[in-house]
């Protein structure tokens, strides 16, 4: 299956090194102490975090530090064919380990002893799968580079860590830094950046995989991943900025900037309406501008 | 490029929104200076780094700290907060803060508390207490008196509603000059409100209906431009008249 183009274009018709479209939105969930929802393309995730609460088992309190548990659940509707999945099996209680693994490091646990946050997360919608994604046994890579803590994962579980992070802002728990994580992959000879489900199903090596590949394209699959991290933290950065931009701009009257933002939401066909979002600022935070749209606001700011 | 020797401290993402992982200050650049680091701040090695999303402030000469709005509470010595007791002990009662662990309230923190007059708190009574020590680790210590051992204004209210908001709206209505919202319903309506650093105020009034129309205004209030409020409330004291 050819899965570049002669002209250079993916499947979706992206560039090598294009990532999906970009989505996200905090407060999603009313009742959390904090709450985010995600979307990379077609992958729908929402979080929720809660705590730094009491620990519910007291055999489980660890007395020098937090503890971090997960929950991932992928919702019967997720995918093409609606099945009732049994809750705790291998592929979502592996999952949960490698987003509460992934958080451990980044969550200063220390400074919350005696204390539980709770983190579940739940995906919406998973790109395009009919069938279950096959995980192969990976081995998660965390590496500290230029201050960003960055992991590689496929496809939902990129998705997954980064509404992770995101609720865990929105939640103020104090945090080494943002975890960003994006995929890559290799086929037809080109790294490619940010795998669909039709490309991450083609059973490409990918940087999650222990496939065989060669030392130096290794590193440029790498390359890309880390550039892609990168870009998910920049856009991860800009959601929170804008969002207190927002309050700041209302506290001082700068309403017309407001109106600004709402103009571009309907120049991208976003489904709320001006009225509504006027009444219901917090709960309507809906950004659904891409993101050169989203640069452009802001520096207007 | 030579760094500029800076004659003051302030960092250039003074008011600006930071994340965590931003590192605001590098201490190798400044030499012989002191800086006091608030909430949503750590040192790591020779830089100052935030924890916490938020805004960065700083006031003169060299305070630094993050200001955000949460919804859990995190227990600060000094604080005045509303709490609900949750459980009575011999010893303490159980008081629950919206921390992340139930604060104790000893039995004898009142003014002139012996051993004979224990005061009798039902489970779901709303107190108004100050947070004496919050160490991590342990729970937090409240008392019902001031530095000076006075009753002041702490202990059981009555009556009344208590509301839940953010740690963000509390500090507004707690801010000087008062909050537009309160003072302009203050002026048309009577009524008394206790406001907890913890994101809950309480509200009584003679009338419950009262009652629900303060409290519903205070936390829509928060989503709010100063325009907006101003047309809101406007509206809504001309309906109830």
């Amino acid at each position: 299956m050819e899965y570049v183009n002669p002209e250079g274009l993916r499947l979706d018709g992206r560039r090598p090194m294009e990532m999906r479209q970009l989505r996200a939105e905090i407060g999603a969930v009313s009742g959390a102490d904090g709450s985010a929802m995600f979307e990379m393309g077609n992958t729908k995730v929402i979080a929720a975090v809660y705590g730094p609460r009491e620990v519910q088992h007291r055999s489980q309190m660890v007395n020098d530090k937090a503890l971090i548990r997960c929950e991932y659940t992928m919702a019967n509707f997720s995918t093409g064919d609606r099945t009732r999945k049994p809750k705790g099996d291998r592929r979502s209680t592996e999952i949960s380990l490698v987003i509460r693994q992934t958080m451990e490091a980044c969550i200063l646990t220390h400074l919350m002893p005696r204390s539980q946050i709770d983190i579940f997360v739940q995906v919406l919608q998973a790109d395009g799968g009919k069938r279950k994604i096959l995980i192969s046994h990976s081995k998660h890579l965390i590496c500290y580079a230029s201050q960003l803590l960055f992991t590689f994962f496929s496809g939902t579980r990129s998705a997954c860590i980064n509404a992770a992070t995101l609720a865990l802002a929105d939640a103020g728990i104090p945090m080494r830094d943002l975890v960003t994580s994006c995929s890559s992959g290799y086929l037809n000879s080109t790294p490619l950046l940010d795998l669909n489900y039709v490309e991450d199903s083609a059973g490409g090596p990918d940087v999650t995989m222990d496939a065989k590949l060669p030392m130096d394209i290794f590193e440029n699959v790498m390359q890309l991943a880390t550039e892609g991290c990168k870009a998910v933290a920049n856009y991860i950065r800009e959601v929170r900025n804008l969002i207190l931009v927002l309050f700041q701009a209302i506290r001082f009257e700068k309403v017309a900037i407001v109106w600004f933002l709402l103009m571009e939401n309907q120049v991208c066909g976003e489904r709320c309406r001006r009225r509504d979002v006027i009444n219901h600022l917090p709960s309507y935070l809906l950004f659904g501008l891409n993101f050169r749209r989203f640069r452009a606001v802001t520096v207007g700011v | 490029m030579e760094a500029k020797p800076s004659s003051n401290l302030s960092s250039k993402f003074v008011d600006q929104v930071v994340v965590p992982g931003d590192v605001i200050l590098d201490l190798s650049s400044m030499a012989n200076q002191t800086i006091k680091l608030g909430g949503g701040l750590r040192q790591d090695g020779d830089s100052i780094s935030v924890m916490k999303a938020g805004t960065l402030r700083f006031t003169k000469p060299n305070k630094y700290w993050v200001e955000s709005s949460h919804k859990r509470y995190v227990p600060c010595a000094g604080d005045n907060v509303l709490g609900v007791v949750v459980d009575t002990k011999p010893e303490n009662f159980l008081v629950d803060i919206r921390g992340p662990a139930l604060a104790f309230l000893p039995v004898l923190a009142f003014e002139g508390g012996t051993r004979r007059n224990i005061p009798k708190f039902e489970v779901g009574t709303l107190l108004y207490v100050r947070v004496v020590n919050a160490n991590t680790g342990m729970n937090p210590e409240l008392s019902c008196m001031d530095a000076s051992g006075k009753a002041a204004e702490y202990g059981v209210l009555k009556e009344g509603y208590m509301f839940e908001s953010s740690t963000g709206l509390s500090r507004m209505l707690l801010s000087s000059p008062p909050y537009p919202v309160l003072e302009a319903l203050g002026k048309k309506l009577s009524f008394e409100i206790a406001v907890g650093i913890n994101g809950c105020f309480w509200v009584n009034a003679s009338q419950s209906s009262t009652v629900i129309l303060v409290g519903n205004a205070i936390q829509k209030s928060e989503s709010l431009s100063m325009v907006q409020q101003k047309i809101y409330l406007e509206k809504l004291l001309k309906s109830i008249q």
